[in-house]
């Protein structure tokens, strides 16, 4: 019988493969496009934007899906520049930045509307970020505001601690860094009450139940005798430091400087929400019937799992720019359908690392459709560094130094080598920063940045590496091995993936091929893995991911930060975070990034992880979608977005897609990009003319 | 009779109860929660999110209030929901199959996500049957009746064809050729007519092979019994004796197999489901468990166990009327 049922599936497969061969010689009439290539008729975008979205309160969901679907409801202050992914113009015209990187004062376009008609002001932007960090609303994104004074113990329900004499007890006392950042000293803008009292020194926050409170206090006797008798006022949410001095202009006040935040401010998180709508239909102010939004598209139809439909709103304060009348938005995830559906001419375009392994090398093929550029995202294997034998950073070298990336990326076909930690062509101001601080550390330490990149593989000093350890090798022709390396206490953890199974199989060979040792690989299922490798209870080498944020090298390294950092390695150090600390308390940014090279290349001689690669975008387009491209973070901002009906404008040669012009793109980037140049120019022009009168005071 | 249906009703709840309680500690075994993502929450968010949901409290009282949930628990004066079943007692308001929101899809409840992607999985899963039932039938008795001939074998043969190749295969297959090669329909996603024929063809494909060997199999053997002798020996016609008499004993099995063919495919299937992007239920449950939406989960496995048990016990009563010889005590 059983044999049988193994005929009847052998005749199956040959079934398979032989229709799947007719139908393969069948289509590929080695036409220039994938599939069938007709610009749709109407103004309308079909695009497949990964998993079904968590929520279309921008406030919640974490995850991209949603990010794209959000964009195109609603504005933020800024908006990513379609190529870059920079922060330019949004509702805000321009924004300024105050001396000590503190304070930023945003001036707001006037037109702005909701999708109701009423007026975008300064007051929607301060109840849209006082709702985000509300302890009632629980978004997972808090932590993206904890940058904004006060924030943080408003989200985390915590109380100030105010003395019979009225005075609060101040942070810098009892943290023990003294006052970081001389706040008060960076002020500029009208001074108002609420201006006064954010500009103070930063007050101590504590937890605001009893229980929590006790627990601290059982900790910190210094502080439980400095709150003894004193009364615990909560932190509202009128505490937190962002302002509207008035209708148009709208003020943030920073815990501690971050270059980075204004790029911060174009994820979804901060975009602006309408308060009326959500205080009059609660959980439910995002179903279509409901929602007010602030974007160039209105949502007009919602059914869960199959589509989402969003029309061009005209009463958008840019409206004359939106060329789509419509986007239609399929949430799926299974590749293969989505493959099927470009291929029948269904959808024009789909979100990244989409395309499948199997079909990269058909894709690949098609050169004015397939996009693979590099992502802010990288793969790693994080190192358990709390047990032996990996608590020993000579074996975590020897390990690191054991993989072949190159060939890594060769066999993955989508992804880059990667060598640090945040990846490369993506930051480049960042990376001119880092040859230089490289090449002079290395010096110093005897070494060269050739060495230092040659560190992608190089098995010889690995095994040096691993004697050097205290494992003795034993050597046999070409076959090495390390009889006494404690392999029982090393394995590699990955989740189930088939990508990642490829990836740990491929690192497995190299340990074995190039020190002789065979890692066990365990793969798990994802929520069980991000638990296991959270509570470090893996042993040796987890896969990770991490996809930063926003456009700075910063969003990378501070996952090493603090010792509670979540880099899932049990690595910390105070040398690290003050280097970070001092980074990010440098205006010039060229210094700045200086600093933080110093940090990276730090942590990167500790080998807290084994870098990969760094992850590409992997998608495809119609070439008669325009004004997409393959940003580092896949989202795009759709009024960028047009089809061209004309198969001579097409998009060709997609390679050259970031360099090529396409000059009604320009124009438009120019146009925005216009209010804050002139606003920087007038501005420079004012401080010089009375710098000099003041010089001469 | 009504003795017997009596008592089936009433073992549905112990064993729904039962069963919802098994999956609400396999959840909570399960490393992981809802919130768990790439990213680390700080405690203060994590705080928030467990203070929201309820989490915080002792377990013994999750799981009652869960329990509640999912049969029958008083209302609170501050609780304004219109799903499931609701009704006063003695001044006190009641309110059953109510399975709370879902805790991944903001603002959705469990009742509103169950209904909305029912219809799509019925759909499809109630033509899928109707188009098996159809072949099946067809098929299994002229297998039968032609017994040992080449109708037998060829029917048969492709039978063993579609039990042997999985859905997953024959789904592609049907695309590449229909959806690439052809140009005829569309490849995935809901929507017209010609976006269902397809996956109503992919799922139906296993039942029909199914249902083709349960029907030859129970049409020879009631075709050798006496009293379809009987019946051609009192000088019926053929097609009498075979509809009238043949057909009504020798689909017993395929109504038996009916009853949880038809709960599973109204439950919606994954694999069809994932692969032509349709918004049904099968897709829905998946997620429910890979995103640790306990709330989904357990309303879906409440929802699906009532459904399954309901639907033997048609199928039960069915076999009455069917095979005169069955007896209900």
């Amino acid at each position: 019988m059983k044999r049988a049922r193994n005929r009847q599936i052998r005749v199956g497969l040959a079934i398979l493969a032989l229709s799947s061969f007719l139908v393969s010689c069948a289509t590929q009439a080695n036409s220039r496009f994938y599939g069938k290539t007709e610009a749709p008729k109407a103004n309308v975008l079909h695009y497949i934007s990964g998993s079904e979205p968590e929520s279309l309160d921008p406030a919640v969901p974490t995850g991209q899906p949603e990010a794209r679907v959000l964009m195109a409801l609603y504005d933020g202050l800024v908006e990513y520049h379609p190529k870059t992914m920079e922060p330019m113009p949004g509702i805000a015209q321009s924004w300024e930045k105050g001396s000590g990187g503190t304070e930023y004062i945003f001036h707001l376009r006037k037109d702005a509307k909701f999708s109701n008609g009423d007026p975008v002001t300064a007051k929607d932007f301060v109840y849209s970020f006082r709702r985000a960090v509300s302890p009632e609303l629980a978004s997972k994104n808090a932590y993206l505001e904890y940058y904004v004074k006060y924030a943080e113990g408003y989200n985390s329900g915590n109380s100030f601690v105010k003395g019979p004499d009225g005075k609060f007890l101040l942070k810098r006392d009892f943290d023990g860094s003294g006052d970081v950042i001389s706040a008060a000293e960076d002020s500029f803008g009208p001074e108002t009450e609420f201006h006064k009292f954010i500009g103070e020194p930063e007050r101590l926050t504590v937890p605001g139940a009893a229980k929590g409170r006790t627990a601290l206090f059982e900790k910190d006797p210094k502080l439980k005798a400095a709150a003894e008798g004193k009364e615990f006022v909560p932190v509202r949410a009128e505490d937190v430091g962002v302002e509207a001095i008035d209708d148009h202009t709208f003020r943030i006040k920073l815990i501690q400087p971050a270059p980075y935040f204004i790029g911060l401010l174009g994820h979804q998180f901060f975009r602006v929400v309408h308060q009326p709508t959500i205080e009059k239909h609660g959980k439910s102010w995002t179903k279509p019937a409901n929602i007010v939004t602030s974007g160039a598209f209105l949502l007009k139809e919602h059914r869960p799992y199959d589509q989402i439909t969003v029309v061009k709103d005209p009463g958008y304060w840019d409206a004359a720019m939106v060329k789509l009348d419509s986007i239609e938005f399929y949430p799926m995830e299974e590749a293969t359908t989505m493959m099927n559906l470009y291929k029948a001419g269904s959808v024009d375009a789909m979100y990244n690392h989409t395309a499948p392994a199997a079909w990269n090398d058909v894709l690949r093929g098609y050169k004015d459709e397939y996009l693979n550029f590099p992502e802010v995202a990288v793969e790693y294997y994080t190192v358990n560094v709390k047990k032996a034998p990996m608590n020993n950073p000579l074996v975590r070298k020897a390990f690191a130094l054991a993989i072949d990336r190159e060939a890594l990326a060769k066999f993955r076909k989508t992804t880059k080598p990667l060598v640090d930690f945040s990846p490369e062509g993506i930051f480049p101001q960042y990376e001119i920063a880092r040859t230089k601080i490289y090449t002079e550390e290395l010096k110093k330490q005897g070494s060269s940045l050739e060495e230092w990149k040659a560190r992608i593989f190089n098995p010889e000093k690995a095994r040096k590496l691993l004697v050097e350890a205290g494992y003795p090798m034993q050597q046999n022709g070409d076959k090495f091995s390390f009889p006494s390396f404690p392999i029982a206490d090393v394995e590699l953890t990955y989740n189930t993936a088939e990508s990642n199974k490829a990836s740990a199989e491929f690192m497995q060979a190299q340990w074995r091929q190039n020190l002789g040792i065979t890692v066990p690989l365990k793969n798990m299922e994802w929520k069980t893995f991000l638990n296991v490798r959270k509570q470090l209870e893996y042993n040796g080498l987890a896969r990770a991911g991490w996809v930063g944020d926003y456009m700075d090298p910063f969003t990378f390294l501070n996952l090493f930060y603090s010792e509670k950092n979540d880099s899932s390695t049990g690595w910390s150090s105070p040398k690290f975070d003050k280097l970070l600390d001092d980074a990010n308390k440098e205006p010039d940014e060229m210094k700045r990034f200086e600093i933080l090279a110093r940090a990276e290349l730090f942590m990167m001689q500790e080998q807290p992880i084994l870098p990969l690669q760094t992850q590409a975008t992997n998608w495809i387009k119609k070439p008669y979608v325009k004004g997409m491209y393959p940003n580092p973070g896949t989202l795009h901002p759709w009024k960028f977005i047009y089809i061209e009906r004309d198969p001579e404008k097409w998009d060709r040669d997609v390679e050259n897609i970031m360099i090529n012009r396409d000059e009604w793109v320009e124009g438009q980037i120019g146009r925005l990009m216009a209010s804050q140049t002139e606003f920087i120019e007038a501005k420079k022009a004012l401080d010089n003319a009375p710098a000099s009168t003041a010089k001469a005071e | 009779m009504l003795s017997f249906i009596l008592r089936r009703l009433l073992i549905i709840v112990p064993m729904a109860i039962l069963v919802v309680t098994v999956t609400w500690g396999l959840i909570r075994l399960a490393p992981g929660n809802f919130y768990t993502d790439e990213k680390k929450l700080p405690p203060a968010i994590e705080e928030n999110i467990k203070k929201k949901y309820g989490l915080d409290q002792p377990v013994y009282k999750q799981y009652l209030l869960m329990l509640g949930n999912v049969t029958c628990r008083t209302k609170s004066a501050d609780e304004v929901t219109a799903n499931g079943l609701q009704f006063s007692v003695a001044g006190a308001d009641f309110k059953c199959f109510d399975f709370g929101d879902s805790l991944k899809y903001v603002g959705d409840s469990v009742n509103t996500i169950i209904f909305r992607h029912l219809p799509y999985s019925a759909t499809m899963g109630i033509l899928a049957y109707i188009l098996a039932l159809g072949i099946g039938l067809t098929a299994g008795i002229v297998a039968a009746l032609k017994q040992n001939s080449a109708w037998d074998y060829g029917s048969m043969a492709l039978a063993m064809l579609g039990l042997s190749v999985p859905n997953f295969v024959l789904g592609p297959i049907l695309v590449l050729v229909f959806s690439l090669g052809l140009y005829i329909l569309p490849p995935a996603r809901w929507g017209g007519v010609a976006n269902i024929i397809l996956p109503v063809i992919t799922l139906s494909a296993i039942y029909a092979a199914y249902i083709a060997r349960l029907t030859r199999a129970g049409m020879l053997e009631v075709m050798r019994s006496d009293y379809i002798r009987t019946a051609r020996a009192k000088g019926l016609s053929e097609t009498v004796v075979l509809l009238k008499h043949g057909l009504r004993g020798g689909i017993i099995p395929v109504v038996s197999f009916t009853g949880p063919a038809l709960a599973s495919l109204l439950a919606g299937t994954v694999v069809v489901e994932r692969v032509f992007a349709i918004p049904g239920l099968g897709n829905i449950f998946i997620q429910a468990v890979l995103n640790r939406d306990e709330p989904l989960i357990l309303g879906i496995v409440a929802f699906l166990s009532i459904l399954i048990m309901i639907f033997n016990l048609v199928v039960d009563i069915s076999y009455g009327f069917l095979d005169p010889r069955i007896r209900y005590e």
